[in-house]
């Protein structure tokens, strides 16, 4: 597949990097991040770093698996170049939330999970789905 | 018990005072035996449960900032260290990280000053229980304290993530090979399970929107742990316990694992003291912890 950086997700991905202050030039794609992530995400984290890279802000931001992030910090822990993808998926999700785009649905929520979820896992599921 | 019970400012958070009751009474029972006292802050509002992870946003800072205010007001008043006592995980990291952000950033402390039109001056340490435990208190002293034969207790010290992450933020310990666990479990006289899954992520906050990956997330922490020979697993922070304990009654996931009972440290600490646990919630987890304790209860244990 050749790969044509779009002009105009260009100005997307500085806007990313100057929102999550990141900078994801920095990735050279050693994989440590995918091989540690424990949410199997698919693209994974390097992929979605890689997306970045190649100007393909669209396939990032889009991608199903940015919504299987836990936010354990991993990646970013294991990373030898200091970026933190965690931070960057963070960033992208926010781009769907800020656009009133949530992904969990109080309405249809099982009242029993809720019932029997601690109060932290509400509030910071809340923050990061709504 | 002491002569001088030192008082520490302390906050709770909102899980504390609902799913994780146990927790905090443990704690702060325990606490007494030791010789402070965790003294609630009077006017406290919630952390916002997790640290927000972009550089932009001040938001979610601003919460985190209140409390520290509350804290920095009552050391001052009453003359004491600026320490801050948490016990919850995500209260711990978000308070922590926020503690960092503001130190490093005057630009940021000065926009959130402004905002919420109080003025923090940036001199609060926020302290994890099992930090005090360690750097206070010391595990040394601690050992001297336990009245009960822990011997048969194969323990593993299962840290999760926020304990420790990220390191140059937290600096409690290693995140790859953390220690501190293990040390406060020896201490306590246990059979320590080390096990290779003990800094695993259970699933954390997505039990809301996929409880089936935390129920797979979780039976491959629990798995691993059985496999080593662990019959209960302790855990600081109050969503692993959750997740952990919960996930088991899916009874399809879990078809061919035993119920491992997952205790809170200081649930177990209690246990160690020979202190009555009955106002500790024990009950209340989805696998019960009672028949073990009653198996290894000695004539000097006293959980019933």
């Amino acid at each position: 597949m050749l790969i044509n950086p779009v002009e105009k997700d260009q100005k997307h991905i500085s806007d990313l990097e100057l929102a999550t202050g990141e900078t994801i030039s920095d990735c050279y794609q050693c994989g440590k991040c995918t091989a540690g992530c424990p949410a199997s995400m698919d693209p994974a984290p390097s992929v979605l770093i890689q997306f970045l890279k190649l100007g393909q802000f669209e396939l990032a931001k889009n991608a199903e698996s940015i919504w299987s992030c836990m936010a354990c910090l991993t990646c970013s822990e294991r990373c030898p170049k200091n970026v933190s993808p965690a931070a960057i998926i963070e960033g992208l999700k926010n781009l769907h939330l800020r656009d009133m785009d949530p992904r969990v649905n109080l309405e249809t929520m099982s009242r029993d999970l809720l019932a029997h979820s601690p109060q932290m896992a509400i509030i910071s599921g809340f923050r990061k789905f709504i | 018990m002491s002569e001088k019970t030192v008082r520490i400012p302390y906050y709770p958070g909102c899980t504390m005072k609902t799913k994780a009751l146990g927790f905090e009474r443990s704690a702060m029972d325990c606490a007494e035996v030791i010789g402070f006292e965790m003294d609630e802050l009077k006017d406290w509002n919630c952390c916002g449960a997790s640290y927000p992870l972009t550089k932009d946003n001040l938001m979610g800072l601003t919460a985190p900032t209140n409390i520290l205010i509350e804290a920095e007001r009552r050391c001052q008043k009453e003359e004491v260290d600026p320490n801050l006592l948490t016990l919850c995980v995500f209260c711990y990291n978000t308070l922590k990280r926020t503690e960092f952000a503001l130190g490093q950033d005057k630009k940021k402390l000065e926009t959130i000053n402004a905002f919420l039109d109080r003025k923090y001056e940036g001199s609060i340490r926020v302290v994890h229980y099992l930090e005090y435990l360690r750097d206070v208190i010391g595990f040394d002293n601690l050992a001297k304290m336990v009245k009960t034969d822990m011997s048969k207790y194969k323990v593993a010290p299962y840290y999760g993530c926020l304990l420790l992450k990220p390191q140059k933020e937290i600096g409690l310990d290693d995140p790859e090979d953390p220690v501190i666990l293990h040390n406060f479990l020896d201490a306590l006289g246990c059979k320590v399970i080390d096990f290779p899954a003990q800094v695993d992520c259970c699933g954390s906050y997505l039990v809301i929107r996929e409880p089936e990956k935390v129920s797979k997330l979780s039976y491959d922490i629990l798995a691993d742990a059985n496999e080593y020979g662990a019959e209960t697993l302790v855990t600081a922070c109050p969503l692993c316990q959750s997740n952990l304990d919960q996930s088991q009654g899916d009874k399809v996931q879990f078809a061919d694992l035993d119920g491992m009972p997952i205790l809170y440290f200081t649930q177990l600490l209690a246990v160690a003291f020979g202190l009555d646990t009955k106002t500790h919630k024990l009950e209340e987890h989805h696998i019960d912890p009672l028949p073990l304790l009653k198996a290894h209860s000695g004539a000097d244990s006293e959980s019933k």
